[in-house]
């Protein structure tokens, strides 16, 4: 399942530390970017290429939010749901948010480009409410803001899938 | 040693000993759920919350996490304690599903008691429960997440103590998990202890699921006979059958835990075919009848042919009463001394270890983990005697080094220095050892790479075969503490005082050294004690009943046919016998062949004594009288309403009380034979054990090796004559075939388990891989061995890590290994084949 160059990559990683599990979750968030998420059949390589099992790896990898057993959309979008975001609403931001996308909060979009899960906290307390997408921050979010961020992610990826 | 004030009540403590077990010494149970004393403390669940009113820890702590002091004044029952114990079983109970009425664990259940304890009685929250889905875990476990408390005991135990990697904990906070990657069977052979430490019913006895509460069972502390070590447990009984075992603390045995062999392996004592009653040629008759059928032909062939021509064979499951019992009557009755074992060469090895063991060098298993280094020769722990592993790895937790020689492909639930010392060579390397030993003790250095170079040399190894081996070398030097382990099923006669003399060298210039041996069967202690010198051996004894000089034959809870090799020519002998009486409590093949059988009772159903691998004498009590279960009499409903003029349990008795029976018949008065009461047999019979004559019997048992010289405690085999010198590899290109055991499936009560035999694998044989690829065999290959008692034919796997030039093969049912004319066996590389060639 993992190509062999991808493989290879690993192992040399792998190879830099003291232990070999030192780079778990390095190896893990590797695949991920290649992937999209870890498939159980990922999981099963990368442990072997760790020197762990299936377990332990699982154990690391279901305890980290960044780490995906299923598949995600393009886009992650993580809701703040912290006390901060929460008291400058955080619950509007959710509704309008799973409202505009047709989906629940942990739910994928059928067309596979935006999943929205919440995370607590990002720091972005000063400009709450906040969401990350992918690698990117999102403050004092208002439906208007939220509504061209989509648009723009929209057009983003028909531009990618075009070229 | 700290004092401290527990409710009022002071007590005195040795140092390092947590408030909570202070507590329990004076009889004070603190609410608990991640405390356990064989895993230690973590402080996850906070349930053992105590107030500490006065001392150098104030206010609220968790009982568990605080070591007792000096001056500590602590209050169980302090009003903020109490109430803190209140909210977090409340807590805990928010997500609990209630199922008590159809949990396994109602009735003996930490969680019921302790919500109970805490004064948890109204619920109040009216939330959505979390759910899980539960996995699939094998035969032996049922996994019911919902009732999790989230205790970590389980993965705890799983991973920390044992060192299975397969069971742990997954995903965070609210959400965590106990179970696998995937669904599928927990691969450790420890897992039924997962029933016993969890605090609630997340993993329950599958084999037993729906059998009982807790109060319907019949209770009482049994020992487990499926290895050497001798292990306590709890013997569970209802309606006239064994339904569950479980483990019962023991300090110096087995600690808090058990193997699945030992929990798992009882229903031989169940079966629907175990024969109940007494049978002569005539058809089924009363026990009385049988004796008096076998008394009058016996009295026939001993005027005829003189008491020599009367043999009795009884095994290493015997309990001591009778294997004493067998002695006396052969004793009194001038017939053959009894032997114990098929073997001869097994037999010479039993005695030889049981003589050289005594009490400054023999350790229990509880030794065997605090020691420092640890060196196994000819030992398979997981396999041949599976709690020995789970000492070792306890021993390695404390960072003890561990070396394994042995030529097998071994494995262990640590990291250890596996050298694959051929058996032949086996004594050189532990000489050598030795020698590095006694060099380090009289300070003149160590001159590591010469002797090094001298044991790769003695044990015919290539230097690429030991790893690391100067290190553990100098762990051994500086070892405060070492233990030799060996085991008796592989090894030649010469490696016993061979790891004895090692464990003497090292208990030079230090306090202690230990020597273990694992021996073959729960009474193979008892065996070798009843020093059967005089017994020929079980190979001329079937010469003698070939050549006509032995006519008969008592088999008593023994099953040669299922031990012995060669068996075409044992099936041969045992025909031609006048007379073979066979006792036993199990449906044997031997059984089935008798003249007379006469039914026997299993140490559930009569209380017996059995001698461990370090000479502990311990008494297995009586847990139900017998009888045919009642779901077998009533085909698993309400037992027919039919008058039947029998007592359930009546026809079969003890092996040692039948014994006596027949004794008796023969003209024994009574007052030498059931007269005596099982102390006195024991003691006339075992002068040795005669000092114990009226010991009130501890829970802990006794240790019977003597402090003296070893070798009057009990003679060891006498000095081989030369024509019996057998274990020499024959020169040219031989393997030598290696007969073990496994964890599951070979071990003679065990294999009998419905259970273990969806647990155990399909037989493989074993060989290196360049052996392999020199005869063009590779993984997976039928193969087919040919010998001069028939063709042995088994699915080939291959290893790196193991000896060259062996060949290891399961004596596991399903493969004709009695093919095998006689151990050790040396056979030429041309006799072994793929099958399609």
């Amino acid at each position: 399942m993992l190509s062999d160059a991808l493989k290879e990559t690993l192992r040399g990683k792998i190879a830099q530390g003291e232990h070999p599990r030192e780079h778990a979750v390095d190896v893990m968030l590797e695949i991920q970017k290649r992937c999209g998420y870890m498939s159980d059949e990922a999981m099963e390589e990368a442990a072997t290429l760790l020197g762990m099992s299936p377990l332990e790896l699982e154990e690391l990898a279901t305890f980290y939010d960044h780490i995906y057993r299923e598949p995600v959309g393009k886009y992650v979008i993580r809701v703040c749901d912290s006390a901060v975001c929460w008291m400058h609403g955080h619950l509007s931001v959710v509704d309008h948010l799973t409202s505009l996308l047709g989906i629940g909060m942990g739910e994928t979009t059928p067309d596979g480009l935006f999943t929205v899960l919440p995370v607590c906290c990002l720091g972005y307390c000063d400009r709450a409410p906040a969401m990350m997408i992918n690698q990117r921050i999102f403050g004092q979010l208002t439906p208007e803001k939220i509504d061209r961020v989509i648009r723009r992610l929209r057009e983003e990826a028909s531009f990618d899938e075009a070229e | 040693m700290p004092r401290l004030i527990i409710d009022e009540r002071e007590i005195e403590v040795p140092p390092g000993t947590k408030v909570i077990d202070a507590a329990e010494r004076l009889g004070i149970l603190i609410p608990r759920f991640c405390y356990h004393e064989g895993l230690g403390a973590v402080g996850a669940c906070r349930m053992c919350a105590v107030q500490f009113v006065e001392g150098p820890v104030k206010g609220l702590q968790m009982s568990c996490m605080v070591d007792a002091q000096d001056g500590m004044v602590v209050s169980t029952s302090h009003e903020e304690a109490v109430e803190f114990r209140r909210f977090i079983i409340e807590c805990l109970m928010l997500n609990h599903p209630h199922d008590c009425p159809v949990c396994d664990e109602g009735g003996q259940c930490l969680l019921q008691d302790e919500t109970v304890s805490g004064g948890h009685g109204l619920r109040r929250y009216q939330g959505k429960k979390r759910t899980y889905r539960d996995q699939y875990l094998g035969e032996l476990i049922a996994h019911e997440m919902n009732r999790c408390i989230h205790c970590y005991r389980c993965s705890r135990f799983y991973q920390e103590f044992s060192g299975y990697r397969d069971l742990g904990p997954l995903q965070i906070a609210n959400r965590v998990f106990y179970g696998r990657f995937k669904d599928g069977p927990l691969e450790s052979p420890f897992s039924g202890n997962l029933v016993d430490i969890c605090p609630t019913g997340v993993y329950t006895d599958k084999p037993s699921r729906y059998k009982a509460r807790r109060w319907d069972l019949q209770r009482t502390p049994s020992v487990c006979i499926h290895c050497s070590l001798g292990c306590n447990t709890v013997a569970n009984a209802r309606y006239r059958e064994v339904v569950r075992v479980e483990a019962r603390f023991s300090g110096e045995v087995n600690g808090h835990f058990i193997c699945d062999r030992g929990r798992f392996g009882f229903p031989y004592t169940n079966l629907p075919g175990r024969p109940r009653t007494a049978r002569t040629a005539g058809g089924e008759c009363s026990q009385g009848e049988a004796v008096a059928a076998a008394a009058e032909k016996l009295r026939e062939i001993s005027s005829t042919f003189g008491p020599q021509a009367v043999a009795c064979f009884g095994s290493s499951r015997n309990s001591l009463e009778t294997q004493c019992m067998l002695k006396r009557i052969c004793r009194l009755q001038g017939w053959q001394v009894p032997g114990f074992f098929v073997d001869p060469a097994l037999e010479r090895r039993v005695r030889a270890a049981v003589s050289l063991l005594d009490a400054s060098a023999g350790v229990s298993m509880r030794e065997v983990e605090r020691a420092d280094c640890v060196v196994a020769a000819g030992v398979d722990p997981v396999n041949e005697a599976p709690m020995l592993a789970l000492a070792m790895r306890q021993a390695f937790r404390r960072g003890a080094e561990i070396l394994v020689a042995d030529p097998r492909p071994i494995f262990l639930p640590f990291p250890f220095i596996h050298v694959p010392v051929s058996m032949e060579r086996m004594d050189s390397f532990l000489e050598g050892l030795a020698r590095l030993a006694g060099e380090s003790s009289d300070g003149t250095g160590v001159r590591e790479a010469d002797l090094l170079s001298q044991i790769v040399q003695n044990g015919g190894l290539a230097s690429s075969d030991l790893p690391l081996p100067v290190s553990f070398c100098r762990a051994l030097f500086g070892s405060q503490n070492p233990v030799v382990l060996c085991g008796t099923e592989c090894v030649r006669e010469s490696t016993l005082p061979a790891a004895a003399a090692l464990a003497r060298d090292l208990r030079k210039g230090r306090d202690r050294a230990g020597l273990l041996y694992v021996l073959p069967g729960a009474n193979a202690f008892g065996a070798g004690l009843l020093n059967s010198q005089g017994h020929p051996g079980f190979s001329r004894l079937l010469e003698s009943v070939e050549s006509g000089s032995v006519r008969a034959l008592i088999v008593t809870e023994s099953d040669p046919l299922n031990d012995f090799c060669h068996r075409d020519r044992l099936l041969g002998t045992l025909g031609k016998l006048d007379l073979l009486v066979v006792m036993d409590f199990l449906d044997s093949e031997t059984a089935r062949m008798a003249h007379v059988f006469l039914p026997t009772t299993t140490h559930f159903e009569s209380g017996s004594c059995f001698v461990n691998h370090e000479g502990r004498l311990q008494y297995a009590e009586a847990v139900h009288h017998g009888g045919i279960p009642i779901e077998q009499a009533g085909g698993g409903s309400h037992p027919p309403r039919v008058y039947r003029g029998d007592i359930p349990g009546e026809g079969p008795k003890a092996a040692w009380v039948i014994l006596a029976e027949l004794g008796r018949t023969l003209g024994i008065p009574d007052r030498d034979l059931l007269g005596l009461g099982p102390w006195s047999l024991i003691g006339e019979e075992i002068p040795s054990l005669k000092r114990l004559e009226g010991t009130v019997f501890p829970p802990e048992g006794i240790r019977i090796l003597s402090d003296g010289d070893p070798v009057q405690w009990v003679q060891g085999p006498e000095a081989r004559d030369g024509e019996d010198d057998r274990g020499a590899v024959p020169p040219g290109d031989f393997f030598e075939i290696l007969l073990t055991h496994w964890t599951f499936g070979t071990e003679e009560l065990s294999s009998r388990s419905g259970p273990l035999q969806k647990v155990e694998k399909e037989p493989y044989g074993m060989m290196h891989s360049d052996d392999a690829r020199v005869l063009g065999f590779s993984e997976g290959d039928r193969i087919v061995l040919s010998l001069e008692g028939g063709q042995i034919r088994f699915r080939l796997s291959v290893a790196d890590r193991m000896g060259r030039g062996v060949l290891v093969l399961p004596r596991h049912r399903k493969l004709a290994w009695r093919n095998i004319p006689e151990m050790p066996c040396f056979v030429p590389r041309d006799r072994i084949r793929r099958e399609d060639s």
